[in-house]
């Protein structure tokens, strides 16, 4: 093949735009072009886009049925299409669907969360006692330190993790594990929040149930399963989405949920809407 | 108590939130209209707090909260499985006691514009 367009090819392109021309009318244009905008009326029902994100939750209970490998290959490619800072794509998976590997992620995370428990759950403790002090001495320094982490939401989950009431990848039979590439244009994170959202969103379209799993974190202390896996800089550990078929029909029908400020600006004006 | 009518409580600027201490956080938020309980068990299944139990005799089971649980986080994933309609979270969960909360509006259904 020739690198370069020699004169015929120029011709032939020619002919093929005279050609277009001649065969697409006025009418059809103007068609055309008012198909580039389409008319939503107020009120109008939800598109398949937004039915999937308002049917979506996070599902924590799964069928024990694997989904067949093709229907996780969709979602990656979903994943592979999002958007990112400069275009970087920051990202790369490792999908985890033997049971014993997952189990084996599932016991170190539960070590971790009884480790933590021990140490900074105070609740543990009557309110009053030596002990309660003591160790909310403990917990109130982390706090300080990184305040989103040691969030009392999440602690709830910790003491559950460690009582083994919860189950951290929710006994998922798919477990997909996304890795950051910590050299990505701006803010990677944010990318990775991205990547994972279309994924899920695909998932939920195609009626599977997603949950993101932000303890997986507690993997990246395990040297010899991040070995294992394969997981070295620039890559981090970054999310773990567990997948599968949802129990129960979360789908049939949408929630309610708060609102949330919204500051308008038009017409020189401000408004405040919920 | 709604969400607006939660006063901050505590203004020590050296202290952190106590998950178990009622006067910091929204408890039992979660509504439970029993005659469209079918007793199904499915909202106890889905809970992510395993908040949710079943009571009452056999042939006329109900869903109801655990005696002493504070872990709800109003995801509603409750109603979503509920073929009934019958519990649902109307609050949000939150440190209401110690974050002051702000921009916040009530609960709604999606809504089309």
């Amino acid at each position: 093949m020739s690198d370069a367009l020699d004169l015929e090819d120029l011709e032939n392109l020619e002919d093929l735009e005279c050609e277009l021309k001649v065969v697409e009318t006025k009418a059809d244009r103007t068609a055309r072009r008012r198909m580039a905008i389409q008319e939503i009326a107020p009120g109008a029902d939800w598109n398949d886009v937004e039915h999937a994100i308002l049917t979506r939750r996070s599902i924590r209970k799964f069928k024990g049925r694997q989904p067949p490998a093709h229907m996780i290959r969709r979602i990656l490619e979903m994943g592979r299409f999002a958007p990112s800072q400069g275009n970087c794509q920051p990202w790369s998976f490792i999908v985890i669907r033997d049971r014993e590997m997952i189990a084996e992620m599932e016991q170190y995370c539960v070590a971790a969360c009884q480790n933590m428990t021990a140490n900074i759950d105070y609740t543990n403790y009557a309110p009053g006692s030596e002990q309660r002090a003591a160790i909310m001495q403990n917990t109130q320094q982390l706090n300080r330190e990184s305040p989103n982490a040691f969030h009392p939401v999440p602690m709830t989950a910790v003491k559950s993790i460690a009582n083994g009431r919860f189950a951290v990848f929710h006994k998922a039979p798919t477990v997909i594990l996304i890795l950051m590439d910590k050299r990505g244009v701006g803010i990677p994170e944010v990318d990775i929040g991205v990547v994972g959202t279309n994924m899920v969103l695909a998932a939920q379209s195609l009626g599977l149930g997603t949950c993101w799993v932000g303890f997986s974190k507690l993997l990246t202390s395990n040297t010899a399963l991040m070995d294992k896996l394969g997981i070295a800089p620039p890559f981090e550990l970054a999310e773990a989405i567990s997948v599968g078929y949802p129990i129960g029909n979360p789908a049939q029908q949408t929630i309610s949920r708060q609102t949330h400020q919204i500051s308008w600006w038009e017409g020189g004006e401000q408004q405040i809407l919920y | 108590m709604t969400a607006a009518s939660v006063e901050k409580a505590v203004v020590d600027p050296d202290h952190l939130p106590v998950w178990d201490d009622p006067r910091e956080t929204i408890f039992r938020r979660v509504t439970i209209e029993l005659d469209k309980c079918d007793g199904c068990k499915l909202c106890t299944v889905v809970c992510p707090a395993n908040l949710l139990e079943l009571f009452g005799p056999k042939d006329n089971l109900k869903a109801r909260l655990k005696a002493d649980v504070t872990g709800c986080m109003s995801c509603n994933n409750c109603y979503a499985v509920c073929a009934g309609r019958g519990v649902y979270a109307t609050e949000p969960y939150d440190f209401a006691g110690y974050y002051e909360q702000k921009r916040i509006g009530e609960f709604a259904f999606p809504r089309k514009f």
